[in-house]
């Protein structure tokens, strides 16, 4: 058992800090899913840097399946952390000829499928995880996928499938951000109660403030004690949450253009923060 | 017509076919059991069919191999997608119309875009299920050799579904096969055919017209060829069991070689077969006239297989007459 120490959940602060300027500095070249990538910083931060172990050859033992390939924004600020992929590259985002795609394919490095048709994560996690308890291994997989993707029926065939199979070794992450393409989810089709669909289905379920490091460890804690059924940590989150200027401008912001948002506001407050974590840490 | 052929018949050059035929009653049952039995990774799947797709011993006799996802068509194959990213070998399988229909973004995006070996067997294509256009996937072919890089595989009897199987277990990414279920003929000769991805078979052999078959196509082919022999109309007949990726080469000097082409297929004659080899013939130009036999844009009606054949003109009487009928 981990302890939840103040320096650790710190130290996972400022990098989820880091995560939130390396989105914007990578969307503001071309635009990009801005908002939720920063949403989802802490998660990636706890997911990352903390809860996926090592697997000794500068990868990861555990996997993280991507299902809303537009997330990938996540995975690149966070991996830019890592060093996996340089700034540099990075920018090249949303440019023509890039392989830094806004929804990456299958192959590329931190993506293990497709993720562009909404909804096919969950089944391809567990599918994977299925498989990788056949074969004797202790692999955890990871699965993110949104509140939006509740919405295709092979989300909920794969939870079917997942809670019968007692996929202990599974976890879905659910970005319950309440935005989809077109709007608010709870104005377009409602998908709550979430936690308690999962529960029905077999999983256990909690439902967590997806920017708090703390309940974000925790979910993952009480989720690697689950050891006979799946588990689902609904991550309530709001677009750009951790970035007041840029939330308060773009509550809708399901994507940013280059001109869209106050790029240098952005930059300006989330450096204040990191400094701040620093200095009153440090 | 060259009257030593005419007078010596078509014969089968290679000597493929087996003399006497007999019935498989359930091909799948020993191809999926025999698999297992000698792959330990591999997991043969359903989707509440596996009865009726024949998948009964490995799931009684071999448990571990088999998963079902229960009715979920969806799940069926992204499922598979995910276990085939873990390092085992999934058979997916569900009937034609089900894989495909149902779940073809799942076969293009979770299956058709990795490197992972992930096959999909569908069963019952065509018009070879009793129950009329829900059931009947005439067009399964045609979407599936659309996917950049996927295999497609459609045998015309236990041998080559057999053999080809072994193949697709080592192929990367998406394969796709069409199964056979229930009473089967065995057509080729085990001891001498040997199913190679891309390679095509003359059964028959003459000149004038050549027929190019595929699965269910092949078999009836087969059939008129016995007539048009019987009548002495001189013909050849070309096995083509790989759709994807198809021997244009092969299949172009067959072509080429015949005063007339025909096509036979279990599929609608648009996107399958007929369109294939018409689009190889003509992408070389000047080639021979073609006329694709298969189920044309309608829906097929439902009943047994003889009834659907003969409805459609795809008996083996039927067939006969057509083919003859473009001789004259």
């Amino acid at each position: 058992m981990r302890t939840n120490t103040t320096s650790r959940i710190r130290d996972l602060e400022i990098i989820a800090a880091r995560i939130r300027r390396n989105v914007l500095e990578i969307c503001r070249q071309r635009g990009g899913y801005a908002a939720q990538g920063v949403a989802l910083a802490d998660i990636a931060a706890c997911l990352y840097f903390d809860e996926m172990r090592p697997n000794g050859n500068g990868w990861f033992h555990d996997r993280f399946v991507l299902s809303n390939g537009h997330d990938a924004i996540m995975t690149y600020g966070a991996l830019a952390e890592r060093g996996s992929y340089t700034m540099d590259e990075l920018k090249t985002y949303n440019a023509d000829g890039t392989r830094i795609d806004q929804s990456p394919i299958e192959g590329q490095l931190g993506f293990e499928i497709t993720a562009g048709s909404l909804g096919q994560g969950p089944s391809q996690a567990a599918g994977i995880a299925w498989a990788e308890r056949k074969r004797g291994s202790d692999k955890r997989i990871y699965c993110l996928f949104s509140d939006g993707e509740l919405q295709e029926g092979n989300v909920w065939e794969a939870a079917m499938f997942a809670g019968h199979q007692k996929l202990s070794n599974l976890v879905y992450i659910i970005d319950n951000n309440d935005m989809q393409a077109s709007g608010h989810a709870s104005d377009v089709l409602g998908v709550e109660p979430v936690p308690e669909k999962f529960e029905a289905f077999g999983f256990a379920a909690r439902r967590i403030n997806g920017t708090s490091t703390r309940e974000i460890l925790d979910a993952f804690e009480e989720a690697r004690n689950t050891t006979d059924k799946p588990y689902a940590m609904v991550c309530d989150t709001r677009l750009f949450d951790g970035i007041d200027c840029l939330q308060e401008a773009l509550p809708m912001a399901h994507y940013v253009s280059r001109t869209g948002a106050d790029w240098d506001a952005g930059i300006a407050e989330i450096t204040a923060r990191i400094d701040f974590l620093k200095e009153a840490f440090g | 017509m060259n009257d030593e052929m005419a007078t010596y018949g078509t014969r089968d050059p290679a000597m493929l076919l087996i003399g006497e035929r007999t019935f498989d009653p359930a091909p799948f049952d020993a191809i999926s059991f025999d698999l297992c039995s000698r792959r330990k990774d591999v997991v043969i799947m359903s989707a509440d069919l596996s009865t009726y797709c024949q998948v009964n011993r490995v799931k009684a006799e071999l448990p571990e191999q088999h998963l079902d996802v229960g009715m979920a068509e969806q799940n069926l194959i992204s499922v598979a997608a995910g276990i085939a990213k873990a390092g085992l070998v999934p058979v997916a399988t569900t009937f034609a119309c089900y894989a495909t229909r149902r779940a073809y973004d799942q076969m293009m995006i979770c299956m058709g875009t990795g490197p992972n070996t992930s096959i999909v067997v569908g069963f019952t294509p065509g018009i070879a299920n009793p129950a009329r256009i829900h059931h009947q996937a005439a067009e399964d072919l045609g979407m599936v050799r659309a996917i950049p890089n996927a295999t497609v595989i459609d045998p015309m009897d236990p041998t080559d579904f057999r053999q080809a199987l072994d193949v697709a277990v080592d192929l990367p990414g998406l394969v796709y096969l069409r199964g056979h279920r229930g009473d089967t003929p065995r057509i080729l000769d085990p001891e001498r055919f040997s199913f190679e991805l891309g390679r095509t078979y003359t059964l028959r052999e003459g000149t004038g017209i050549g027929i190019v078959a595929t699965g269910h196509g092949t078999q009836w082919a087969l059939e008129a060829s016995d007539l048009l022999t019987a009548r002495g109309l001189s013909h050849s007949l070309l096995h083509v069991p790989t759709i994807k990726p198809v021997n244009e080469a092969e299949i172009a000097e067959f072509a080429y070689a015949h005063d007339q082409i025909v096509t036979v297929e279990n599929h609608q004659i648009v996107t399958g077969l007929g369109s294939l080899v018409t689009e190889i013939v003509s992408d070389i130009g000047g080639g021979p006239r073609i006329t694709r036999l298969g189920l044309p844009n309608t829906w097929a009606p439902g009943g047994t297989l003889p009834y659907i054949r003969a409805e459609l003109g795809l008996d083996g009487e039927g067939l006969a007459n057509r083919i003859e009928g473009l001789s004259t």
